[in-house]
Order: C-alpha cells, then structure tokens, then sequence
C-alpha cells in the first residue's frame, strides 16, 4: 500500500510542503489509519513523501512514530520513500533521543539510499547495518548467509536478527529473512 | 510629572542583544516608576532588542493596566518599528502616526524580514499561526537568506521556526512573539530570528515538570539547549536539534530566560576556543528570549 503524503496533506488542508506540529502530525496520522482499514499483515506500507520539504520533530513524533508503533500492533511494515535531507535529519534525531531515552528502539526502512548512505533511518549498530546492506543485493537470506558475510558465530547472529525483526527492518519467511 | 510616575530616557542601547543587558536592567524601574520612555538617543533597534522590548512593555501593561507612552521617537526609528509591526501589538502609546509619505513601502525590496507576530498560548491556534508564519518565511527565504541562499539554510531554518515557535505554547505558559530580519552591521549582513515570551522560563518548565540536576541557571539553560531533554515528556528534541542545526550553520543562538544566559558562538568553535559561554546573576526578566544570528 502507498500513501502519498503531499497529496493525503493537500486532502486535509494542510499547507504544504512543510508539515509541522503536532497537530497537524495527529490529523494526518488519523487520515492514515483510516486509509490502513484493509492492509493485510506482513504488508508494506510505503510512505511517499515526494513534494514534502520539511517535517519536524512533533510531527515526526506524531505521525511517523506513532505509524510505526502500530505497525508493529497490527503486522505490517513501514518504509520511507523521497525523504528530503533536512526530514532525514530531523526523523534520525527524533529515532536516536527516542532510543536513548527508553528501553527500545525506533528505526525504519527507506526506499533509497540517504544522506547517512544507508537504506534506514535510525540508530543501528555497525553488524546490523552491514546486514541491512546485505539483504539490498541479497534479497532472502538465511541465518547461515548471514553468518558467512559477517564472519559471526550462529548464535550472535541469532540474536542480532531478532533485534532487526524486532525493529521491522527484516521479515521472517520460513527458515529465510527478506528485506522490507 | 504629574501621577508621580517618571520618563525615563533609555540610552542607545538597541544594538545588539549584549549591549541591551544596559536596557533590561532598568526594567524593574520601568515596571513599576516609568510612564514615559524617551527614545531621542535611540539610533537602531535591532529584532532581537525590539521583540524584547515589546515584551517589557507588555508586562508593564498587564502588572498596571496603562501603556508607557514612547516620546521623541527618532523618524527612521518611528519607521523601522511600524515597518516590523511593532504598534500593531498595541502594548505602547505612540503619540501621533506617522505621515503617509514617511511609511515604509512594503515592497518586495523590504521584504528582508518577516514582521512580530504574536504566537499564541494554545495548540491548535499557535500550530496555525506557526504555519502562517513558515508559509510568509518561505515566500521571503530567497530576500532574507540572499547572502547565505542554498535551499538547505531556507529548510533549515523551517525546522528552527517550527520548533522554537512550538515551545512558546509547549512550555512557556503565555503567547509570545517572533520576529526574523536581515539588516547590515558594520562590514556584515546579519540575518537574526528571534523568538521570545514572558512564562515560566526554562527553570520554571522544569520545576512544574519532571526534574533535571544542574549547577546554576545558566547551566540548566545549557543542557536545555544540548541535550535531549524535556520538562514535559520522556526527553525532547527540539531545542537540542535546532542548537545542533544552529552549529551546522556555524551561526550563533543566544538564549536568555530570567536571570541567566547562555551564548553559543558557533561561527567561533574551531581547536581549542571556547565557544559556549554561560552567565548567571543577570538582570531578572520572566520568561525566555532566544536569538539566532547568522553572518556573512
């Protein structure tokens, strides 16, 4: 599924390109989930932000946050496309204290390769990075795959692949991992 | 005269957030004696010293219930401050208006500037202000940033806007104002924001909120701007995130809330300098002022 952020704004009056506030994060978060009623789990759901120049912390917080929290309720996945460079800053900064602040953390997939030169958003360790670019070029991959291209034991690669299904950046299919 | 209330001349002391320390230290003589302010030694008022002022003016006419009279306003001052909408607010009397001939043009050419404007205390209305405000700055980027033009400083600054604007009715407890300007000091084109109210302050947000150690209000004020905290929430990002752009730009963001200060001189940091000055025992004024200043 695809919602088209400017053209979703544009239908609820907001001004555009910026979107900012709470409020105007909340209103468009709400539009959202009503367009989610029949998203199947284990889909995507592809943010398009084209058009969008600058979308700060509240409305990160408000909208983007929030998306991926119910992702993970309901069983789909979130991914970012045609983010601008000042959104990639301030959504990496909104993901990064959210982290630093609670004992989980936030990250999402991008369509594109960002500012950061990495195909997500958010703080990611080293390993977890590298198996993110991996699974670019290698679409499924097991946990024997990952543990050749890394050079790491079974078992810690185990565990990191639980932390990136946790953050929804990888999707379990059978024995094999795919990307979002 | 004759309410045994005073006039007051205030000396040049519009120039630049610094030197009007010398204007915030006559406040509480001004909130409590002075009926009449006699602007004649005035000869330049800058953003960030007029939304101050503005903000002194308003807590004398809340605490009294009457307006300080503003005499022997210098013309191109009278200009400047109706050019920025300053009257508009009408927290001060102004004997006379000026002629029709002397008002500045309102021209794409004196578009450096985006006017106060009042942010107000409550959500929804302050959210749609603050869009209006961003929709008039992105009209005006290309004329206010023209010696730092690239469409990433105009972005940039978006986010600063958006974010300072919001703590006004996030934290502060009243409606404040913000103001934007280019103008030309000595050999520099400086372009400053400024963004100010009369609450809580930074110490009183966090009093009310959740507690945070600091050693002196200055210090408090530091890790307001630097770190990701927040009096209201689990953490925050606003104020650290445009303290972090600020950097980016190499600009300069002042922040003054009651009795203390912090400085952040980015356009300075390099080696071993240093570049964050804190002040305490400051003049007291309520609230929280901040400005960002780039220059080129």
């Amino acid at each position: 599924m695809v919602i088209n952020v400017f053209k979703s704004a544009k239908d609820a009056k907001v001004k555009v390109p910026d979107l900012i506030t709470r409020p105007v994060g909340r209103l468009m978060f709400t539009r959202a989930i009503e367009k989610l009623g029949d998203i199947s789990e284990e889909e995507i759901l592809l943010l398009d932000f084209a058009g969008i120049k600058v979308t700060d912390s509240s409305f990160i917080d408000e909208f983007i946050v929030k998306l991926i929290k119910h992702s993970a309720e309901k069983n789909y996945y979130v991914k970012l496309t045609n983010i601008s460079d000042i959104s990639e800053i301030n959504i990496d900064s909104v993901f990064n204290s959210y982290s630093n602040y609670n004992d989980s953390r936030i990250a999402v997939s991008r369509a594109e390769l960002g500012r950061n030169n990495r195909y997500y958003i958010g703080p990611l360790n080293e390993h977890e990075s590298d198996i993110i670019d991996y699974f670019r070029i290698n679409r499924s991959a097991s946990f024997e795959d990952i543990s050749r291209f890394t050079g790491l034991d079974i078992p810690v690669v185990k565990t990191i692949m639980e932390e990136l299904l946790k953050l929804r950046l990888v999707r379990k299919n059978k024995d094999d991992f795919t990307s979002v | 005269m004759g309410d045994g209330r005073m006039r007051l001349t205030v000396p040049d002391m519009f120039r630049d957030p610094y030197t009007f320390e010398g204007i915030i230290s006559k406040y509480e003589e001004i909130l409590h004696d002075v009926s009449e302010i006699d602007m004649s030694r005035v000869s330049f008022i800058e953003p960030y010293s007029m939304v101050s002022f503005l903000l002194m003016g308003r807590s004398c006419f809340r605490k009294r219930g009457e307006k300080i009279k503003l005499i022997n306003l210098p013309i191109h001052i009278h200009q400047y401050l109706a050019r920025m909408d300053f009257f508009k607010t009408e927290v001060f009397s102004v004997p006379g208006i000026l002629d029709e001939g002397l008002v500045l043009k309102r021209s794409s050419e004196s578009s450096r500037l985006i006017e106060i404007t009042e942010i107000p205390n409550k959500e929804r209305q302050g959210a749609n202000v603050i869009s209006s405000v961003i929709a008039r700055f992105r009209k005006r980027g290309s004329m206010i940033l023209k010696y730092w033009m690239d469409d990433t400083v105009t972005d940039y600054f978006v986010t600063v806007i958006s974010e300072l604007c919001q703590n006004i009715f996030e934290h502060s407890l009243d409606t404040g104002f913000v103001s934007m300007q280019t103008y030309r000091s000595g050999k520099e084109n400086v372009v400053r924001l400024v963004i100010s109210d009369s609450g809580v302050g930074i110490h009183g947000s966090f009093e009310a909120g959740r507690g945070i150690d600091y050693k002196s209000p200055a210090d408090l004020i530091e890790k307001a701007l630097t770190l990701p905290v927040s009096s209201k929430r689990d953490f925050g990002y606003g104020l650290c995130q445009v303290n972090s752009i600020v950097e980016k730009l190499k600009g300069t963001i002042l922040l003054r809330s009651n009795d203390a200060s912090v400085a952040a001189l980015y356009n300075k940091k390099g080696g071993s300098s240093k570049h964050m000055f804190q002040r305490d025992g400051l003049p007291p004024f309520q609230g929280t002022q901040i400005t960002i200043s780039l220059t080129a």
